[in-house]
């Protein structure tokens, strides 16, 4: 599988990497475009909204949209938001002020945490189990794990979140509710912080655990089934390799491949679940603050942190697609 | 086939073979039968589907019957009363109709445009392919739930439709990367070059003989997509982006919200709902791509 890289192959690798690195700026000037347009269509007044409840005056309309440029023509108003977005200047939310940038600074890090958490926890059970799913295809073993599997992806994540919840915080007493640390208690070392804030993360991840992991199984048990049947495990097992070998370094290689890729691009889907998870235990990150903000329609807020999920998004594609090409060198550079 | 040389020496000839009189149909659905999830499957989704057109029958309340409040689940209140006092049986049971029209309606308006687009991407590929793909990778990539609450944001109505619609139209770029990839593999097919060859129009290639091919893949992704958007509609309904006039599972849910967990049985109730509808769409969905798998011979 692997092959030596010719020179003409390197160059090619090179040119395609510099190709899709250059591409990138047209896509996020495309998607800034977009996001300040789509949030410009929605109805209402802005200065109504930033006036406050009560309909301001003409007159106080008038400053309101003079300050913040809202009577410049749409496209001049883009062209400002985007030369301040360049300078990291997000703006100011609506509703409290604050620069947005910060704001969403501070919120990151809680989202990353429960993600990858989840995320290592999901792919190393899905990919144990769902080898052995397949190494022992049509036993009872591999029918219960893919039943199990299948009512876990059924799941509605949300609600298992709350009955979870229910069982284990409220009628256990195992975990806390919800939230990100106890707050207003002073704790004998680190260690005993650090296994409080463990205690909060315990309940929200294992939610996301259980529907990633569902999925995930069913991805590698039927990436695994069909590298199973190609012919080079014939010939590994005709070489008389052990069952282990053929397994492990032939078949899985081969086989996480399209996971890999999928995982890849799927840091959107990921950060859907987390999204509403977040929102019911009040983990102070990234998808709780958009729930919120768009719920009290904070539109700069909104348009900034768009901004800021479309931006990563669009680098993980770029990280996935660079790694991709260097990983298998059978792809074609498009 | 009529052994024709036995005939002509006068032998008794073999018997006919009939050429198998099984449509389509009967075939994948003797399919079907044989896996036991599938068939559950396949209750429950005709199950939910009763409760729904059923439902003013079947509830034993009236849904607007207001009682005592907020009682746990008694013998006269089998899944107990929410925070108004109306029975939750009833409001689950009530819910299923609409829940299941945005799930069905939602798939449709996904299946036409994502139809439409795999269509023309797939089919007339080069330049148009290129771009449509472009834009389409970038939408299947973004975080959905953000997608869908920036878009509903927009909309000042907070309608059952507006839900719809909006999922509806973001669900096309998974519907059509699958339409497109069939499409340029049955567009190389020797029958399709026959009717080509024929002077047959690209409408009539598209519509006559691709299309029919696959419909198949089409029903299966609709299916599994039919449990997506429930989905995707009581998230969005529970975090408070939905319609509280049209009580679907969601709305439940979200009035059950505020007073967990102390009453535990507004949320159950409605969730496991939710989730019993999802198994029953995945589980059909999964015995559907089974059972339409041409290449497997029913047993």
């Amino acid at each position: 599988m692997h092959k030596k890289r010719s020179l003409v192959g390197l160059l090619t690798l090179r040119t395609y990497i510099i190709r899709r690195l250059i591409v990138v700026i047209p896509t996020l000037l495309l998607i800034s475009i977009a996001i300040f347009s789509i949030i410009h269509l929605a109805p209402g007044d802005p200065a109504q909204t930033i006036g406050g409840r009560h309909t301001p005056s003409r007159e106080v309309a008038e400053q309101i949209r003079k300050r913040y440029g809202l009577d410049q023509p749409i496209p001049v108003q883009y062209l400002i938001w985007l030369s301040k977005v360049l300078r990291g200047d997000l703006g100011y939310s609506f509703l409290s002020n604050a620069p947005v940038l910060d704001m969403i600074s501070v919120k990151i890090l809680p989202t990353v945490e429960l993600m990858l958490v989840a995320e290592v926890v999901s792919v190393v059970i899905a990919v144990v189990l769902g080898v052995i799913a397949a190494v022992k295809h049509y036993s009872i073993a591999d029918a219960t794990a893919s039943l199990v599997a299948l009512v876990g992806y059924s799941i509605p994540n949300f609600w298992i979140a709350l009955i979870s919840i229910l069982f284990f915080s409220a009628w256990l007493g195992w975990f806390p509710f919800t939230g990100y640390s106890s707050v207003g208690i002073v704790f004998p070392t680190p260690f005993h912080a650090f296994l409080d804030h463990l205690s909060y993360l315990v309940l929200p991840s294992s939610v996301l655990v259980l529907g990633w992991t569902a999925y995930l199984f069913r991805m590698v048990r039927s990436s695994m089934l069909e590298v199973m049947r190609q012919d080079y495990i014939l010939t590994a097992r005709a070489k008389g390799l052990r069952e282990r070998v053929v397994v492990y370094k032939h078949a899985l290689r081969n086989a996480l491949l399209p996971i890999i890729t999928y995982e890849a691009y799927s840091i959107g889907f990921l950060l859907s679940g987390a999204a509403v998870i977040e929102h019911i235990f009040a983990w102070p990150g990234l998808g709780r603050f958009m729930v919120i903000i768009a719920e009290r329609r904070d539109y700069p807020t909104l348009m900034g942190l768009s901004m800021i999920i479309a931006i990563m998004v669009l680098v993980a594609n770029l990280c996935a697609d660079i790694a991709y090409a260097i990983a298998d060198p059978r792809i074609s550079y498009d | 086939m009529t052994n024709l040389s036995a005939a002509k020496s006068g032998e008794k000839a073999e018997e006919l073979v009939e050429p198998s009189k099984a449509t389509q149909l009967s075939i994948v659905w003797r399919k079907l039968r044989f896996s036991k999830l599938a068939v559950a499957g396949f209750g429950l989704v005709v199950f939910m589907f009763m409760l729904a057109l059923l439902a003013p029958v079947i509830a034993p309340y009236d849904p607007d019957w207001t009682g005592h409040r907020a009682r746990p689940p008694t013998m006269e209140h089998l899944f107990g009363t929410d925070a108004r006092g109306r029975d939750m049986l009833t409001l689950v049971v009530y819910g299923a109709q609409i829940s299941l029209y945005v799930g069905v309606a939602a798939v449709t308006l996904e299946i036409l445009i994502g139809l439409a687009i795999g269509m023309v991407s797939g089919y007339f590929g080069g330049l148009v392919d290129e771009v449509l793909m472009r834009i389409t990778d970038l939408v299947l990539t973004l975080p959905t739930l953000p997608l869908l609450i920036v878009a509903i944001v927009l909309f000042e109505t907070r309608s059952i439709h507006t839900i719809v619609l909006v999922m509806g139209i973001f669900g096309w770029p998974f519907m059509a990367r699958v339409v497109r990839s069939e499409f340029l593999t049955l567009r190389e097919t020797t029958f399709v070059e026959a009717a080509r060859s024929m002077g047959a129009t690209h409408w009539r290639i598209i519509t006559r003989h691709i299309l029919p091919n696959i419909l198949s893949t089409i029903i299966v992704i609709a299916t599994m997509d039919i449990a997506w958007f429930i989905f995707w509609e009581a998230t969005l309904t529970f975090l408070g982006f939905g319609d509280p006039n049209s009580p679907s599972w969601g709305v439940l849910l979200e009035r059950g919200y505020i007073n967990f967990p102390s009453a535990w049985w507004i949320i159950t109730f409605p969730g496991l709902a939710l989730f019993f509808a999802s198994l029953g769409f995945n589980l059909l969905g999964d015995g559907l791509r089974d059972a339409l798998d041409v290449t497997t011979r029913s047993r």
